[in-house]
């Protein structure tokens, strides 16, 4: 392993960064309603230079309150969901383990469905009840996970294949109660195919964004501060004891963490698959597998694969949209069977 | 800044007295912009704009329903779903009843966008974020779909028009009750779609449209589009099926078709080509919706349209008042070209 410095770490990061812009740009640029460029940076200049009288209603509309609201939906959700994959990669030393592949993205979606149907009964005040859907999303990613782990066992050690097959079936089951639910209870719930394939397209309250950046950096700050044992525990669990890795703890903190990120991603744009497995690999493939760089690369890769790819799910058959779960399953479910043809040659 | 000042403007507004109902009787009567609150059938409070100058439709339903009220000329947007009347193709697109684009909605400047319950709650949700009035209606039966109509021709700003496309509908029911009189309802299985099988539940408007046109439903199912398994049918063994037939869909299998599909020969129904087709208006809880009920009943119960064909007639060229289209077609007409073409819809009840 190269040893890193800090300089080497944010020019990866800052090619990453440009990157990510120019495909906000896109994102921004392309939708059911064509936008001129020329248009666009009129009315960006307009913004930059406070000149609110001169900017057009079109801009205010489209751009500030529906398109810029579900680029960031999608970076914080890509963002989220890849770190919470590159963490559960590195704990179950599985490279196909991923939030949605595990069932941890149906059992934090299954959270949120009941925490939904809890909230009329609870008696609580608005401001709790809000929090009540991410909270219970995470619950029941941090339930599926464990059950996930315990599954994935045998004598003592997780067996990779034993885990997959776990996490696999153990999602199919509840997606399973999922439909269930849906198909008997009805009223202000949202649509069975946005808690199996995610979507971006409903802009939520302004203070949610900030609950939901300042959840994803705490969150994924917590995942950064053991990067460095993560390293280690690539070699094993054992070895990484013997080497004064604190296992237990770290396991912790990884394993909570990565749920909550799952939470907080399923809980606003439903079970979005994929992405966690497809970005990290890339990003292992581009700068190795340091977690000290992985982590960040992968968190602004995930950024960049959920922002492109929600807006081909609503330019290819607009003024329809797809489900952009839709879109990430198509890359990313061949990719995830050659991963695995590969590790079983 | 510029919101404060629009918080001004509104605050002034709202201390402004609302338009009672017939203040607004004309779209066109008040130029500075006014709110009407209205609760719509879903029990939601709307903040509607008056005048509503810009309608935007989210069903093929709430679009005849547009037409039928003559406010086409508002109408700025639709659904790809939106086929009839022919028109309403032409009208600006914004995607599918269940995944339409927020940004082509929010680009056209609705005054309102009217949405029923097939369309999903997200978007209702995410509109409403985005500060566009969405106005929604719920009918489960024919005369709900008369009054929605009505109460949604008020919220327009067009209640002559509501009035009187309600007393057409309610005219030709009447009517058509008259002709029916006493007579014993069919038994019928209505098919939403055929593979799986699914039928309507007894609350949904089209098991009223059913009960108008003199037939009843072997299903009796509270849900609203239940799956019913075969071997119920055939132990129920409707006297008729009932397809509702639409020109677009070319996918679906022929009547003659459907008889030879494995299992369906243990309904006698289909065995003895008992069938009515009727047209894919019985889908949608609008005006049109008369009309199916009359072309069903004159298949269903001939007998009961026989003995006065003069008078038939007189009715047929009357002209209505309200752009409701005229009564199908003769049945004699109908049921020879369906023999040729009978291409089914299936209609499923997703896209009404």
């Amino acid at each position: 392993m190269r040893p890193l410095t800090l300089r080497r770490l944010l020019l990866q990061c800052s090619i990453l960064l440009v990157i990510l812009f120019g495909v906000v740009v896109i994102a921004i640029k392309f939708g059911a309603v064509p936008v001129s460029l020329y248009a666009l940076g009129r009315d960006l200049w307009n913004v930059l230079v406070h000149q609110r009288a001169a900017i057009s209603s079109d801009y205010v509309l489209i751009i500030q309150n529906i398109r810029l609201p579900r680029i960031l939906l999608g970076i914080i959700v890509g963002a989220s969901l890849s770190v919470a994959g590159t963490s559960f990669q590195a704990l179950l030393r599985n490279p196909l383990a991923d939030p949605y592949v595990l069932g941890v993205s149906s059992g934090a979606g299954l959270g949120a469905i009941l925490a939904l149907i809890a909230e009329p009964h609870l008696n609580v005040s608005p401001t709790l009840a809000a929090l009540l859907t991410p909270v219970g999303a995470f619950l029941g990613a941090a339930a599926t996970i464990t059950a996930v782990y315990f599954l994935g066992r045998r004598e003592g050690q997780i067996d990779g294949n034993t885990l997959l097959l776990g996490g696999v079936i153990t999602g199919s089951f509840i997606s399973a109660i999922i439909m269930f639910l849906m198909s008997t209870l009805s009223g202000n719930l949202r649509g069975l195919s946005f808690w199996l394939m995610g979507e971006l397209s409903t802009p939520l309250q302004k203070s949610i964004y900030w609950f939901l950046g300042i959840g994803f950096l705490a969150a994924a700050g917590a995942i950064y501060t053991t990067a460095s044992d993560l390293n280690l525990l690539l070699a094993g669990e054992k070895e990484a004891m013997h080497l004064g890795v604190d296992v237990p703890r770290v396991r912790l903190v990884v394993y909570v963490a990565a749920s909550f990120l799952t939470g907080l991603a399923v809980s606003v744009s439903g079970a979005i698959g994929y992405v966690g497995l497809i970005v990290p690999h890339v990003m292992r493939l581009i700068f190795g597998s340091d977690h000290r760089t992985l982590l960040p690369t992968a968190a602004i890769g995930g950024a960049i694969a959920v922002v492109f790819a929600d807006t081909l799910a609503r330019t290819v058959v607009a003024p329809s949209e797809l489900a952009v779960g839709a879109v990430t399953a198509v890359v990313g479910a061949p990719l995830f069977i050659y991963l695995l043809r590969r590790r079983l040659a | 800044m510029r919101t404060r000042t629009a918080i001004a403007a509104l605050t002034a507004l709202l201390s402004c007295e609302v338009p009672s109902h017939a203040q607004s009787a004309s779209p066109l009567s008040s130029a500075s912009p006014l709110y009407r609150e209205v609760i719509d059938e879903t029990g939601r409070t709307v903040r509607v704009p008056q005048p509503v100058n810009r309608i935007i439709s989210l069903a093929p339903s709430l679009t005849e329903t547009v037409y039928a009220l003559g406010l086409q000329d508002h109408l700025v947007g639709d659904t790809v779903y939106c086929d009839y009347p022919p028109d309403a193709q032409k009208k600006t697109k914004v995607g599918d009843t269940i995944n339409p684009s927020l940004e082509q909605i929010a680009a056209l400047h609705p005054d309102l966008v009217l949405v029923t319950s097939i369309n999903r709650f997200e978007t209702e949700n995410a509109l409403e974020t985005l500060g566009i009035p969405t106005y929604g209606t719920d009918p489960h039966t024919v005369d709900a779909i008369m009054s929605s109509s009505r109460k949604l021709a008020d919220v327009l700003g067009a209640p002559e028009a509501g009035v009187s496309v309600a007393e057409d509908m309610q005219r030709h029911l009447a009517d058509l009750q008259h002709r029916l009189g006493a007579v014993p309802p069919k038994r019928v299985l209505f098919v939403v779609w055929h593979q799986p099988l699914i039928s309507v539940g007894k609350h949904t408007f089209i098991a009223d449209a059913l009960r108008l046109a003199g037939a009843v439903s072997i299903v009796d199912s509270e849900q609203d589009w239940p799956h019913v398994s075969l071997e119920e049918v055939a132990r129920l063994q409707p006297d008729f099926l009932v397809f509702a037939a639409s020109h677009s869909d070319s996918a679906a299998p022929t009547v003659d078709a459907l008889a030879t599909l494995p299992g369906w020969n243990i309904v006698d129904a289909v065995t003895n080509r008992r069938f009515a087709v009727i047209s894919d208006a019985v889908n949608r809880p609008a005006p049109r919706i008369v009309s199916a009920i009359e072309d069903l009943a004159r298949q269903l119960h001939p007998d009961a349209f026989v003995e006065k064909p003069e008078k038939e007639k007189d009715k047929n060229e009357k002209p209505a008042p309200a752009p409701i289209p005229p009564p199908p077609s003769p049945l004699s007409l109908l049921s020879s070209a369906l023999q040729y073409n009978p291409a089914i819809a299936g209609g499923c009840a997703c896209a009404r």
